[in-house]
């Protein structure tokens, strides 16, 4: 079929593939695992895993093949609003993806089946929770073997997790750098001497670098190993990475903006009021299909749009932010709202085998429509970007632009130029409006109350 | 335990894993190490989980009453 589009990502794994036909993603599910398919369908383990919203829902559907030689089925996965990975997770994410992922390998076990992959890539956060993508991960559980997807689950998940919540929250964005996870003799070499100390860390962690070390030139034949992992000790490994799991937490150490909107910078309540009702008015005006709130904070303005039903993604570099955002989605169990770790001053590049393995920020782009709010200082002046580049990333990021512009007599611009020359003489807002009138259609402004600052509706021009 | 005695326990362990399964060459696998720590610490961890288990059954015994729970499994075979 040369109509078919097959996944960039989609290559490791004999079992099938994702392949995308006049805009619907398919997944192909390849002869050679059909044992393993209809084992997972027949079982019971599929209809459990749905009934607990742990594996993303397929249909099995009629439509050629993308490769016929090798075709079993095709299946059609339930639509996803977006991709996101590991290193735009933050702590809790990726802590539930993890327990996740661990709680679908012990539902496996139920049904005589193991997961035989764990990457952290399999999970994506739907309707607010966390869910495993890859239905063709599951295999045959066969008493006596180890578990192959062990070394995997200590780099994806284990390792971030430990270094995030015991050395520095930051060091996720290892993930980045390394996209099978973190190695293990790294991870070691970073964690603090004290978590020897501790039974799950020194064995998952450090004994598991010390014996990938000692093996890593030395040839073992497996077939010569007498020594078999039993039921109850594959139950005891995945207890053991469980319990470690649990216990990992992060000790939320306050970050520049953390407490944002509890100190109430720079607004009074009347202009804080005043500005929340001026973007309701925009977003209930425009009714975006989706949105996307970029320095999003705890996501308080991203709520208006998502407390209406609208796909919204809450976007912010702080990740104690992101985190307080995230615990919020879980505890309300709110469904249309995903809080997401993002510098925009340099968002998630392409990354992988010939860079298209993991799509870059603006590849997952466009949105219907943008929240930038309290943003744009810090793109132009803390970081040096001229207002006609910020008008053109916004013109291919989104259709309709709520924008807030803050002068440079704003106490959170002077504390920005407090220690620097002002090399910023076209930050006014009359060149703002200018230079953004030649992308975008400038609907309305509306001054806040109480506050020197301006927001305004904007629709993208096109052609 | 400090850092110089693990990681020479580390090796000690891993070393004497190693001379148990020096048998004949073949297929070098990275996922070697990994795969060889699993049945190092099987024994433990299954033994700790069976522990944990009956503990669990235990206490639900005093607290609720005799009760019949699903079978755990009991043994942990090294070969």
């Amino acid at each position: 079929m040369t109509n078919s589009l097959r996944h960039a990502a989609s290559f490791r794994d004999p079992s099938g593939f994702l392949f995308q036909r006049k805009g619907t993603l398919y997944r192909q599910v390849n002869e050679v695992y059909r044992p393993e398919y209809e084992r997972l369908t027949e079982s019971g383990l599929y209809k459990s895993l749905l009934d607990d919203r742990l594996l993303l829902e397929h249909e099995e559907v009629d439509v050629p093949p993308a490769e016929e030689t090798k075709a079993y089925k095709i299946i059609r996965p339930e639509r996803l609003q977006f991709i996101s990975y590991p290193y735009e997770w933050c702590f809790g994410q990726l802590k539930d993806a993890a327990l996740t992922t661990l709680e679908i390998q012990k539902r496996s076990l139920q049904f005589d089946m193991s997961l035989k992959d764990c990457s952290a890539y399999n999970i994506q956060f739907h309707n607010g929770r966390p869910v495993f993508i890859d239905t063709l991960s599951f295999e045959r559980y066969r008493e006596g073997e180890p578990w192959t997807a062990y070394r995997q689950f200590c780099q994806h998940f284990l390792a971030p997790l430990a270094l995030m919540a015991l050395r520095d929250i930051r060091l996720n964005q290892l993930l980045r750098v390394y996209i099978d996870g973190i190695p293990l003799d790294l991870a070691s070499n970073l964690l603090p001497g004290r978590t020897k100390l501790n039974f799950g860390l020194l064995s998952h962690i450090h004994l598991h670098a010390a014996s990938q070390k000692h093996y890593a030139d030395k040839t073992v034949d497996k077939k010569t190993v007498t020594r078999r992992m039993s039921r109850v000790s594959f139950l005891g490994l995945i207890d053991s990475l469980e319990r470690l799991v649990q216990k990992l937490e992060w000790g939320m150490i306050k970050t520049e903006w953390g407490d944002y909107y509890d100190s109430s910078l720079n607004y009074t309540a009347t202009a804080l009021e005043d500005k929340r009702r001026i973007v309701q008015g925009f977003i209930e005006r425009i009714h975006p299909e989706n949105l996307w709130d970029l320095g999003a904070n705890v996501g308080f303005f991203s709520r208006l749009a998502s407390d209406n039903q609208i796909p919204t993604l809450a976007f912010d570099i702080d990740p104690l932010a992101v985190e307080l955002n995230y615990r919020s989605v879980k505890s309300n169990g709110e469904r249309y709202l995903l809080p997401l770790l993002l510098d925009l001053t340099n968002p998630s590049p392409d990354l992988g085998w010939n860079n298209e393995e993991r799509d870059a920020f603006i590849k997952r782009g466009p949105t219907d429509a943008i929240l930038a709010l309290a943003l744009i200082h810090h793109m132009a002046i803390a970081n040096n970007v001229p207002l006609p580049m910020l008008a053109e990333f916004f013109h291919q990021m989104g259709s309709w632009l709520i924008l807030e512009f803050v002068p440079k007599s704003d106490s959170q611009v002077q504390r920005l130029l407090a220690t620097r020359e002002d090399i910023f003489p076209q930050y006014t807002q009359e060149s703002l409006e200018q230079i953004f009138a030649e992308y975008f259609t400038i609907v309305e402004s509306v001054k806040i109350e109480e506050s020197e600052r301006t927001m305004y509706l904007m629709q993208r021009k096109t052609g | 335990m400090n850092a110089l005695h693990t990681d020479s326990l580390a090796a000690l362990i891993a070393g004497t894993l190693f001379d148990l399964l020096r048998t004949k060459q073949a297929y070098l696998d990275p996922g070697s190490g990994s795969y060889l720590l699993q049945l190092l610490i099987a024994g433990l961890l299954g033994g700790m989980f069976a522990i944990r288990a009956s503990w669990g059954k235990i206490k639900n015994f005093f607290r609720r009453g005799p009760k019949n729970e699903e079978e755990l499994p009991s043994d942990d075979e090294q070969s």
